[in-house]
């Protein structure tokens, strides 16, 4: 038992090296809120095109599908991967978007970045998808007969309407994203996990991962609660049928 | 005989295989108010849809003011022509379910269109839609959210709502159906007021006595068609036809 301890938490190793992967885990949080600014936005766009109307829209709606068929169904590892180990040799790219180093943060970051932006813009669509189907359809039928456009009733009635229904799947989305920031570590970003493998191949001990595995709980689990919470309230306003929509 | 505001000829929609309207002709003078009346799935609905374009047909003409709204690249789908906007900016719609805009509260309701469609100012469409919903005995509920609100004032803001765009028809799809009996007589108050400022309007109803009283005409529908046609007392009173008869005797019955 003592031998299990000290693999994993060796408190030594963790005060010797906590302001390091703090430091580390600071990357995550970085990579985390800058992909979930965009990624939130870009599902938004892809929720929208993929509910465009009409048929001239097919075409976008056939490769807006696709685009978050594909991107949810290959392994997160292998999208960084591509990007990182393909996007700088493509020349026909001008180099400060194929080599990025803005805001001083080095490519293998905005490699990740991009990477997670790709795929949880897909799985974000879809969660706002289901927000916007959630919403009546009189409330489309009634803003398109006062004349709005199809975007205008979007914009004004069924997208406001929509983000109201999807804090909690939208937070789970957040979560994995989080937490899918590790993966970044394969190309050799100094976030958390590759600090901390670097500890552990240093020292022969794990407690330095057990510490950056802490501070993934202590954002987390808030996180997850949270989530229920919110579940938990939406249930209660539908069974007190605070919104009176009769279908 | 009065111009005419609305033609309908040889209209048919079908949802799927399914054959909603079946050749309705219909004309509609202006001012003049029209009752349709008819069992549920006789196409009454989806005739006021057609006529906004909600619905498009897929066969047949509608003459609006006039202008032929069916032609165009969207017939069919109804949705990349110019007689789009020409149509919603003329015709009016209330829905049995009201369709308020739940996040916003009565005046932003009424002020909303007018202001991301026709472009106009904050202080002149919420000056107007307080004109507006004081007339509809509501101007005193102008910040309140739609749930807050009784099914009779809600459809009253709806109507409002629809006015703001100063239509020149109004559809009204049973909007009466979902209020609790004691709120449909302050609805159909407000309707009697528009008629009788000479606002042409098709209603949808099962309220007879507002068809006898309000209505310039009624036309029963059935199947898919137009079954009869005339004068309210005339179709109420003594029908022709024998299906008219035997729907007015099944909700006369109650």
């Amino acid at each position: 038992m003592k031998v299990f301890f000290e693999q994993y938490f060796d408190f030594h190793i963790m005060g010797e090296h906590f302001g390091e992967v703090l430091e580390a885990f600071l990357q995550n949080l970085l990579i985390f809120l800058v992909a979930a600014v965009i990624a939130l936005l870009w599902g938004l766009v892809l929720a929208l095109l993929r509910q465009a109307p009409g048929r001239k829209f097919i075409p976008i709606r056939v490769l807006t599908i696709a685009y978050i068929d594909v991107l949810r169904a290959i392994p997160l590892l292998i999208i960084i991967l591509l990007i990182s180990g393909g996007v700088p040799f493509l020349t026909f790219i001008p180099k400060d978007i194929r080599i990025p180093a803005w805001f001083g943060k080095p490519d293998p970051f905005w490699y990740g970045v991009a990477a997670l932006v790709f795929v949880y813009g897909a799985y974000m669509a879809e969660v706002y998808r289901a927000g916007i189907e959630a919403v009546p359809k009189g409330q489309m039928e009634a803003a398109r007969s006062l004349g709005m456009s199809h975007l205008q009733a979007m914009r004004h009635i069924i997208v406001p309407q929509a983000v109201t229904k999807v804090p909690a799947p939208m937070l789970n989305e957040l979560i994995s994203l989080l937490k899918d920031t590790t993966l970044v570590s394969v190309i050799a970003l100094a976030e958390s996990v590759l600090v901390s493998r670097e500890i552990l191949a240093e020292q022969l001990n794990s407690s330095a991962l057990t510490l950056t595995a802490a501070f993934f709980l202590v954002i987390c689990l808030p996180g997850a609660r949270l989530v229920d919470y919110l579940i938990k309230r939406n249930q209660g306003k539908i069974s007190r049928g605070a919104h009176i929509e009769v279908a | 005989m009065t111009d005419t505001m609305l033609e309908l000829k040889g209209v048919r929609k079908r949802f799927g295989s399914l054959e909603v309207l079946k050749g309705v002709d219909l004309e509609v003078g202006k001012g003049e108010v029209i009752c349709i009346l008819g069992p549920s799935g006789s196409g009454k609905s989806t005739l006021l849809r057609c006529v906004n374009l909600l619905a498009p047909p897929e066969e047949g003409e509608i003459f609006l003011e006039g202008k032929d709204i069916c032609k165009g690249p969207g017939s069919g789908t109804g949705e990349s022509s110019w007689n789009l906007d020409f149509v919603r900016q003329r015709v009016g719609m209330v829905f049995q379910q009201f369709n308020l805009f739940p996040h916003k509260t009565a005046l932003q309701n009424v002020t909303l269109a007018p202001q991301t469609v026709l472009g106009k100012s904050r202080a002149e469409t919420e000056e107007k839609g307080r004109a507006l919903l004081e007339r509809v005995g509501l101007g005193d509920r102008l910040g309140q959210y739609p749930e807050t609100l009784s099914g009779g004032q809600q459809q009253r803001v709806a109507i409002a709502r629809a006015l703001a765009m100063e239509p020149h028809v109004m559809l009204f799809d049973e909007v009466t159906s979902a209020l609790d009996p004691e709120l449909v007589k302050e609805v159909l108050d407000t309707m009697r007021e528009l008629a009788g400022e000479g606002m042409t309007m098709l209603v949808v109803t099962h309220e007879m006595g507002f068809a006898k009283e309000v209505g310039d005409q009624v036309v029963f529908m059935d199947g898919g068609v137009v079954v009869e046609q005339g004068d309210p007392k005339q179709v109420l009173d003594s029908p022709r036809e024998e299906r008219t008869q035997k729907f007015l005797g099944l909700v006369l019955e109650r």
